[in-house]
């Protein structure tokens, strides 16, 4: 194998090497948290496996995008990875060596700093040969400017401009005029996957598949309800998870519902027993916006210094709704809604700010939320322009909202300090966590 | 500030602050488009807070195939019937022709303008031409197209600016202020072509007379066939390449790049364009600005420093 293409699969086999010896740890260990997490590191993984394998082989793979519908790549038989990931997992998450070297490097590339850094970091990962090539790439236009942006700068790199490309496109409006043309697209995806992969898709297949994410997506429906509980059964951590297993690669796989099952049935027995994981809960957060890399600095020093539940974020409650299977078009069609409509940020993002109210309004009833946290990452810009809606929203229910204004992936923009004093000063000013 | 955050685009937040100060209480009737994240919110405050009777925002897509020309025919078509059931007025495909050829007209008496920049003295600024842009997106078209006439008479084969260090394009997204062009060209370099978004890109292609449909005319002008904005999504190479026609017929000697801060439509755009140009040798100079003139004193230093570094 050449030295590029070794290059751009060294993060992914940096990232199994990370995670091997812990999940030999969790193998092991009995306990029914320890179980949940060695499913999803499993997972990533062997997600990581599979890429490194199709590289090193020169099998078919797509790069792709967190919203495209995993269902279809799944009935396809079409390994894939999502870009987007990689600053997360493998490039820049907060415990990762690189991540000031990523960031210092990315700042070289001259992207305009006031530009997202999720996706200015991507940038340079690719810049950088640090993305497998694939055969295909699966793009996006939404949810936001930076999104749409980088699939231009995507492919206008020497190595990718070779790279076949279909980029879904979806409409800002939501009515069935829209989901029709949605389902269009989505259409048009599979015959392009065909076309550069030779793989194609057997409709019993897809409805298998679907069927099995509609379950998984059952089981989290239940499990979010059960978080409604006070006080809530876990830390933030689970909640995460469920979005991630019905949107990565093996979505779909029947052994999923293991996860969700063990999940629901754990939150289930802290309700019943009053033992949640986060003990001493006095606050009910509510965080709007997609997690920091670095939350793990956040998160404890929220639980154990205040009290401080994230009882829900927008990741982790996107409306999701199950598949109509019965027919072809009404799988397309559903899945055109998973794909554009339900995704979190995409729900948020693309289209009108009607769902920000509703979110924010139908979390804080349903959830009992004591606040609202808007972190105002830098680079959702549709949302800082949706702050004084949210704003409007928590002040009509009588709830104290918080927009902080810092950088998800970049700790030098808002230091943890800085981002805790804020949230400091605003329990205590609210009088929130006194009692 | 009170709806817009402090990572917002000023071109938005001073739109809407006019709108909230009753400045644009004389409209009948505003149609949006989800042209960026700043400006999409600007629908969702506006019909929140300004009482201006008919208010519509249409889908348009990022990309320039046939689903998406077919997709804004149809939002064009459903704005046309809404129109028309709110106005009680009556929009006919033939009308709709008589527009578009109208239009066509100023277009190519606006590429007039734009041919005689293409000699050693062109006769008109880049100032000037964005001035003469701008006025036409705000006046009757029947008027715009005579008043275009008469400058055209007047200007072909006059005398033209001579005196110019360097000849410069200038690239970027929204600019409607004739001033911060000439702040540029006070410095010495005169500014003979452009491609924005009030400026050639909206003038450089015509819409089909002859199509059978006028919408579906119109549909795929703004999708696929006029200079696109960067944020459609497939046509970057047409982008690049419609800038080294300019810089060759036009015979321009530096590029500057202009972009309203926050702008992440423009601000990746920079990034694959410093790659390109600069492979191509066309020296460039990014510039970032607020809607509102300020900063000038840097404008000018940067500029001058360019026009050096130019060796003019």
């Amino acid at each position: 194998m050449d030295a590029k293409k070794e290059r751009s699969i060294s993060r992914m086999r940096e990232e199994v090497a990370q995670f091997e010896p812990v999940l030999d740890l969790l193998r092991d260990d009995p306990d029914e948290m320890s179980q949940l997490q060695y499913f999803i590191l499993e997972s990533l993984v062997r997600n990581d496996k599979a890429i490194i394998e199709c590289v090193e082989q020169d099998k078919p793979f797509l790069a792709n995008q967190f919203t495209n519908p995993v269902e279809i790549c799944t009935a396809m038989d079409v390994p894939f990875y999502f870009h987007v990931q990689q600053q997360f997992a493998a490039g820049g998450t907060g415990g990762s060596t690189h991540t000031l070297e990523d960031l210092e490097e990315m700042d070289k590339l001259g992207i305009p700093p006031d530009c997202c850094t999720l996706i200015r970091l991507l940038a340079y990962y690719q810049a950088a040969g640090l993305l497998p090539i694939p055969t295909a790439y699966l793009a996006l236009t939404e949810p936001c400017d930076s999104v749409a942006g980088l699939q231009s700068l995507f492919m206008n790199h020497p190595d990718w401009r070779g790279v076949p490309a279909f980029v879904p496109d979806p409409p800002y409006h939501s009515d069935d005029r829209a989901i029709d043309y949605f389902a269009g697209e989505m259409k048009r995806m599979v015959d392009f996957i065909t076309e550069h992969t030779g793989k194609t898709l057997d409709m019993n297949r897809l409805k298998e598949v679907v069927d099995e994410t509609n379950r998984d997506y059952s089981l989290w429906f239940e499990y979010n309800d059960i978080r409604r509980a006070i006080p809530t059964p876990h830390s933030y951590i689970m909640p995460m998870s469920c979005f991630y297993l019905v949107n990565t690669m093996g979505a779909g796989d029947p052994v999923n519902a293991g996860f969700y099952k063990t999940m629901v049935a754990n939150a289930e027995k802290r309700v019943r027993e009053n033992t949640p994981e986060v003990p001493n809960q006095k606050i009910r957060v509510f965080w709007y916006d997609i997690q920091p890399m670095f939350f793990s600095e956040i998160v404890p020093w929220l639980e154990q210094e205040w009290g401080a539940v994230i009882a829900m974020d927008m990741v982790s409650y996107s409306p999701h709704e199950l598949i109509d299977t019965s027919t072809e078009d009404n799988m397309f069609r559903g899945l055109a809604k998973r794909a554009f409509q339900h995704p979190p940020m995409i729900h948020q993002a693309r289209g009108l700010a009607d769902n920000v109210i509703h979110d924010i309004t139908r979390i804080v009833q349903d959830y009992k939320m004591d606040c609202v946290i808007f972190p105002g990452h830098m680079g959702h810009k549709d949302m800082a322009a949706s702050t004084a809606l949210m704003r409007e929203t928590c002040r009509e229910l009588g709830v104290p909202f918080l927009y902080i204004g810092m950088d998800i992936c970049d700790k030098r923009y808002m230091s943890v300090d800085e981002i805790k004093d804020k949230i400091s000063q605003f329990f205590n000013a609210m009088g929130l966590g006194q009692n | 500030d009170s709806y817009f955050s402090s990572i917002n685009c000023s071109f938005p937040r001073h739109a809407f602050d006019m709108a909230l100060k009753g400045d644009y209480d004389f409209l009948d009737a505003l149609v949006m488009f989800n042209s960026c994240d700043h400006i999409r919110r600007v629908y969702d405050h506006w019909i929140r807070q300004i009482k201006t009777p008919f208010v519509k925002i249409l889908s348009l897509p990022r990309k320039a195939e046939q689903p998406q020309v077919e997709w804004f025919r149809s939002e064009l078509d459903m704005l046309r019937e809404s129109i028309q059931d709110h106005f009680g007025v009556k929009i006919t495909d033939d009308g709709l022709r008589e527009a578009i050829a109208l239009h066509n007209k100023a277009r190519g008496s606006q590429r007039a303008l734009y041919d005689l920049r293409k000699g050693d003295k062109p006769p008109i600024t880049g100032a000037e031409m964005l001035a003469v842009s701008v006025a036409g997106t705000a006046m009757p078209v029947e008027v715009y197209n005579k008043l275009l006439e008469e400058m055209l008479d007047d200007i072909d084969g006059a005398d033209g600016h001579s005196n110019y260090r360097a000849r410069l394009m200038v690239i970027g997204g929204e600019l409607d202020n004739p001033k911060y062009l000439k702040v540029i060209e006070d410095q010495g370099g005169l500014v003979v072509t452009d491609a924005l978004c009030f400026g050639s890109r909206m003038i450089w292609e015509d819409v089909d007379e002859s199509a059978d449909d006028p919408l579906t005319a119109l549909s795929r002008y703004s999708i696929a066939e006029r200079p696109s904005c960067a944020r459609m999504y497939t046509q970057y190479p047409k982008r690049l390449q419609y800038i080294r026609n300019m810089v060759k017929d036009f015979n321009v000697d530096g590029v500057i790049f202009e972009r309203l801060t926050f702008c992440e439509t423009w601000g990746f755009e920079q990034y694959s364009l410093t790659q390109d140009l600069k492979e191509l040798n066309i020296p460039l100079l990014c510039m970032d600005r607020e809607y509102t003139l300020t900063a000038v004193g840097q404008l000018k230093t940067r500029v001058q420093a360019f026009l050096e570094t130019l060796g003019r």
